[in-house]
């Protein structure tokens, strides 16, 4: 309606006037949905919640190291010191200071959880919208093969591909991560597409004979969009979960100052040292805040969803 | 002396008065049924009828006090005056007594047959539950015994339909087999929640039919919920009607229908076809149903009504009485045009 | 003399249609046991062909592995045992089922083969330790801590789970939420090292590390080692325990709060059931059901979990032995685990599904 409006408000602007204009209301109508979309958000305490904490750790990883450099020189004689106003979380093994440690580490963490978030969703939705609306022998391999990445259990293939591969960056570990975590979206993604293939508004469109194309971008996807959104954040979550994880066991520690590895360290200098605690303590918190995060907003959005899981 | 004296059961088996029913929200309070008080006459069929949304169900349950979450009944007495024995204040029982009178004295058979029943057991074990439930010790045979007389009032085959899931029996069986279940405890007032909704016309006929044979044999009192005028006319006896939670019209069938009183009666009456009526002659009530947070000033049915009156948009008009019957409009019993 | 071939042809004929009969009730018993059990026929069928296209899999990561890791190995038994190269790469080959240098199909199909006689793979940097012995040495602990700390987290998340649908204003509905949140939000492996940490190291109230203490009792069938077997399980099955509850609660509350809507919870209340009964036999009962298909997958990424958990306890699982194995490079021993958790996997999965299919009546119809 609004795009008709508008071509005809501009009859003599040639093909570009006719072009911007088409773009212009598309940019248009993508911002009141967006900004549709984030007053339904803050409607919700939680997702605000949520969305607020996950925001504080992106700036932190894009400003914090600007603000508290991160200094690698060891200095012995500033080992394991206590929590003081100088160093927020005291000092490591060896004299550094835990908490630019944290900071420094941030944008690692987080580059990885997005980028597999990133791969898994993309993968993971793209095939199960491909099985679900096609059909047939697609269908069936494509869900036979998420069938057989569900029984092999998924840690044990990061290791087996962490260590197998040499792992140096984000983007490498996130490969590693999302090669078997895409199978469970594409089955939810499928069943999802599956329920809304068999609805009206679809079936008239293939009466119509519009392309498939046409009909799985511009119809079905807008429908499943926010499902996508909370499993994002939902493999944003177990992205954190694994990389910390296989960091914590020694493998891919291509980053000292990641959350993992400082794990990792903590458990090797031993936990019967009660000074390696702040160094322990301080990166689980880290986690545990931003998973917090994440959780809530998941949450959130699911509520915004299904209204008939609210409490009240 | 008291012995030898022959109690006449009450001429009412159940007596609502004031019923004030509402459903609290988040933000606003809905109000599904308003002061309504009716009687329904022992051994009678007692007809609601009304448009979705007009308070029939949510009255009906109050009954038994199970109106769904989270509507409450905020005022009112609901007497139940059983064959013998004393009257019961329905909403003064405790929660172990109320759950005695329902199915005992009071049993219901629900709008969604289809889904009324439990999933993952067989009918025959739910049949069985209810009976341990409500503290009777029978026997397996005994409660075979039952099942096979309820389940030959409404001709369905124990053999065949007792061991079956609920998912393996047709809509018009599970619709008799939740008739069946609402005879077995022996209660005196069955309530009807438009038992035919889902069914085809053939299977309704059928069905009441079998209802109409029960209340005839058992003398058991029947209360009906449907916005079927057809079905009134052919089965019940009284018939009230219900627009926005409140009790438009009521009386017997017979009065009703020949001196049609209430406007929106009228309109409920001329908007149903019959097969050699003039199909031409059917009117539309104008309009749209009442929205319950946001009802007009005044008579709740005055935007609808063809013979609506200044005085009709100040002031909710009072029920007039006449012998059994009541009307709730400023024209009351006069006559009107 | 007339009746005799008479006879004879008869009695052939007697026996002929006796044999027919025999085998028509036969054919009519095969196919009816097919028609009755098709259902479970045709689950373990996609089970097996699940498992094959797994082994395919697990093939091709196992040819991601260098060919020079062999060759290293068959160098490394040609100097230990002092024979020639050839016939160590052979003798290398023939344990790790592995043979770089041959075309692909025969690769695959000695794979198979070896997988078939029951030979997982064997580690290359201790003589005599095969995957198969490592499965029976730790499997027995790994599956002792996560099949108690599964029930043990379905049951009390189960119950939680139902509790909040049903009472779902008040400071309870509060606290369980706020439980389910954190408890959804550290990685299980993280709270077992705030436990460890916390009950272990800064209250010695239970052991750090291990799987049972040889210094008090000696394995066996006796009340010490018992004891001292669920004293060291105590910890780990706490972890997994605390971190899996919420999310069996948080599914449970989504699908009791879809029963509670439910059309026959009304009907029974009205029937005069009391709310015990309706709780247990109706709103638990059917929000359990869909439920039980995610046993499957949680024991999958409790098996998975279970490396870093035993990491974390140092408690001699399968979990903790594959770590240790993908850290020394001993490929082969971990494609055989993997290989063997899969296999578990995939028929954990076909007993769920038989067992969700008894339990709901409605399957059955649906599935045939």
């Amino acid at each position: 309606m609004s795009e008709k409006q508008s071509v005809r408000s501009d009859p003599n602007g040639g093909k570009w006037g006719d072009f911007l204009s088409r773009a212009g209301s598309t940019f248009a109508a993508l911002g009141r949905t967006i900004k549709n979309a984030f007053v339904k958000l803050f409607s919700n305490g939680q997702a605000c919640a949520g969305f607020c904490i996950i925001i504080f750790f992106i700036l932190l990883a894009i400003f914090g190291p600007m603000i508290f450099p991160y200094d690698v020189t060891t200095n012995f004689s500033m080992r394991f010191l206590p929590p003081s106003w100088e160093h927020p979380f005291g000092t490591d093994e060896m004299g550094r200071d835990i908490f630019r440690q944290l900071i420094s580490g941030t944008s690692n963490v987080l580059q990885i959880a997005f980028y597999t978030g990133l791969i898994t969703v993309a993968v993971g939705t793209l095939l199960g919208i491909i099985s679900g609306y096609i059909g047939g022998i697609v269908d069936k391999v494509i869900q036979g093969l998420a069938n057989i990445v569900l029984t092999i259990p998924s840690f044990p293939v990061f290791l087996m591909l962490a260590a197998l591969f040499t792992i140096e960056s984000p983007i490498e570990l996130a490969l590693a991560l999302s090669a078997w975590s895409w199978a469970g979206l594409c089955r939810s993604v499928r069943a999802q597409v599956m329920s809304f293939r068999e609805r009206d508004f679809i079936q008239i469109c293939a009466v119509m004979r519009m392309s498939k194309f046409h009909i799985i971008v511009k119809e079905l996807f807008p429908n499943i969009i926010s499902y996508v959104l909370i499993n994002f954040i939902v493999a944003v979550r177990n992205a954190i979960t694994g990389s910390v994880g296989i960091m914590m066991l020694g493998l891919a520690a291509y980053d000292p100052t990641n959350w993992g590895s400082m794990l990792e360290r903590a458990r090797n200098i031993g936990l019967v040292n009660p000074k390696v605690i702040p160094l322990l303590l301080a990166p689980l918190l880290a986690i545990m805040v931003f998973q917090i995060g994440t959780v809530l907003l998941s949450n959130g959005m699911d509520e915004i969803m299904n209204p008939r899981l609210r409490v009240n | 002396m008291v012995e030898n004296q022959i109690v006449q059961p009450h001429e009412n088996i159940v007596e609502i008065e004031h019923a004030v029913i509402d459903y609290p929200l988040r933000r606003y309070t809905i109000r599904a049924v308003t002061d309504v008080s009716l009687s329904l006459k022992r051994g009678a069929i007692t007809a609601l009828v009304g448009e979705s949304g007009s308070g029939k169900t949510t009255l009906a349950s109050s009954l038994l006090r199970c109106i769904s979450e989270p509507g409450i009944l905020s005022g009112g007495e609901v007497r139940f005056y059983p064959a013998e024995g004393a009257p019961v204040e329905v909403l003064k029982l405790s929660p172990r007594e109320i759950d005695r009178f329902r199915w005992e004295k009071v049993s219901m058979v629900f709008q969604a047959a289809q889904s009324a029943l439990n999933p993952v057991y067989t009918v025959r074990a739910q049949f069985e539950e209810t009976v341990r439930e409500h503290g009777m010790k029978w026997s397996r045979e005994r409660i075979e015994q039952k099942m096979r007389e309820v389940f030959d009032y409404v001709k369905l085959d124990y053999d065949r339909v007792a061991r079956c899931y609920p998912h393996e029996l047709s809509g018009g069986m599970k619709q008799r087999v939740m008739i069946a279940f609402s005879l077995l405890l022996d209660p005196e007032l069955i309530i009807l929640d438009e038992p035919t909704t889902a069914l085809d016309v053939i299977t309704q006929d059928y069905i009441f039919s079998i209802l109409k044979r029960i209340n005839r044999e058992k003398g058991i009192s029947m209360l009906l919920m449907t916005h079927d005028i057809g079905i009134v006319a052919k089965f019940a006896d009284y018939v009230g009607v219900l627009y926005a939670g409140r009790l438009m019209e009521f009386g017997s069938v017979f009065d009703v229908f020949r001196e049609r009183r209430h406007p929106y009666t009228k309109g409920l009456i001329r908007a149903t076809p019959s097969l050699i009526g003039d199909l031409e002659a059917l009117k539309p009530i104008g309009g749209s149903p009442p929205d319950l947070r946001n009802l007009p000033q005044g008579c709740v049915f005055s935007p609808r009504c063809p013979y609506c009156t200044d005085a009709c948009r100040e002031r909710e008009p009072d029920t007039a009485v006449q012998g059994g019957r009541c009307i709730k409009c400023i024209h009351g019993f006069e006559e009107y045009e | 003399m007339n009746e005799r071939p008479n006879g004879t042809k008869s009695a052939f004929a007697a026996a002929a249609s006796a044999v027919g009969r025999w085998f028509a009730a036969a054919a009519q018993w095969v196919g009816r046991f097919f028609v009755r059990y098709w259902f479970f026929i045709k689950k373990i069928l996609i089970a097996i062909v699940t498992l094959a296209c797994s082994t395919i899999i697990i093939f091709f990561i196992l040819r991601l592995i260098p060919g020079d890791v062999v060759r290293e190995y068959a160098l490394s038994i040609a100097q230990r045992r002092g024979i020639s190269y050839d016939a160590a790469y052979e003798i290398a080959v023939n344990l790790l089922n592995y043979d770089p240098e041959a075309p692909i199909f025969t690769q695959f199909f000695k794979y198979v083969g070896g997988l078939f006689q029951g030979n997982l793979g064997a580690s290359m940097y201790v003589d005599g330790v095969t995957a198969n012995s490592l499965i029976a040495q730790r499997l027995p602990w790994t599956l002792l801590i996560t099949s108690v700390a599964l029930i043990i987290s379905f049951l009390l998340g189960t119950a939680i789970g139902a509790f909040m649908a049903r009472k779902r204003r008040g400071v309870a509905n509060v606290l369980l939420n706020g439980y389910i949140v954190t408890s959804g939000s550290i990685p299980d492996y993280l709270l077992g090292l705030l436990l460890v940490l916390l009950f272990a190291y800064t209250l010695p109230i239970f052991p750090a590390q291990g799987n049972y203490d040889i210094s008090v009792c000696t394995p066996g069938f006796n009340l010490p080692f018992i004891g001292s077997v669920l004293y060291h399980a105590c910890l780990p099955i706490l972890a997994y325990v605390l971190s899996q509850t919420g999310s069996w609660a948080l599914m449970m509350r989504g699908s009791a709060i879809g029963v509670l809507g439910e059309d026959y919870i009304n009907a029974a209340r009205a029937r005069g059931i009391g709310n015990m009964t309706i709780n247990r036999k109706y709103l638990k009962r059917n929000a359990m059901l869909p439920l039980v298909t995610s046993f499957a997958v949680t024991f999958a990424a409790l098996f998975g979990g279970s490396t870093l958990m035993e990491s974390i306890f140092n408690y001699p699982g399968i979990g903790l032995e594959l770590a240790q194995r993908i850290g020394q490079k001993d490929y082969f021993v971990v494609q055989g685990i993997m290989f063997f958790s899969s296999f578990m996997v995939i028929a954990i999965n076909l007993i769920t599904d038989c067992i969700y299919s008894l339990i709901d009546p409605r399957i059955r119809e649906t599935n045939k």
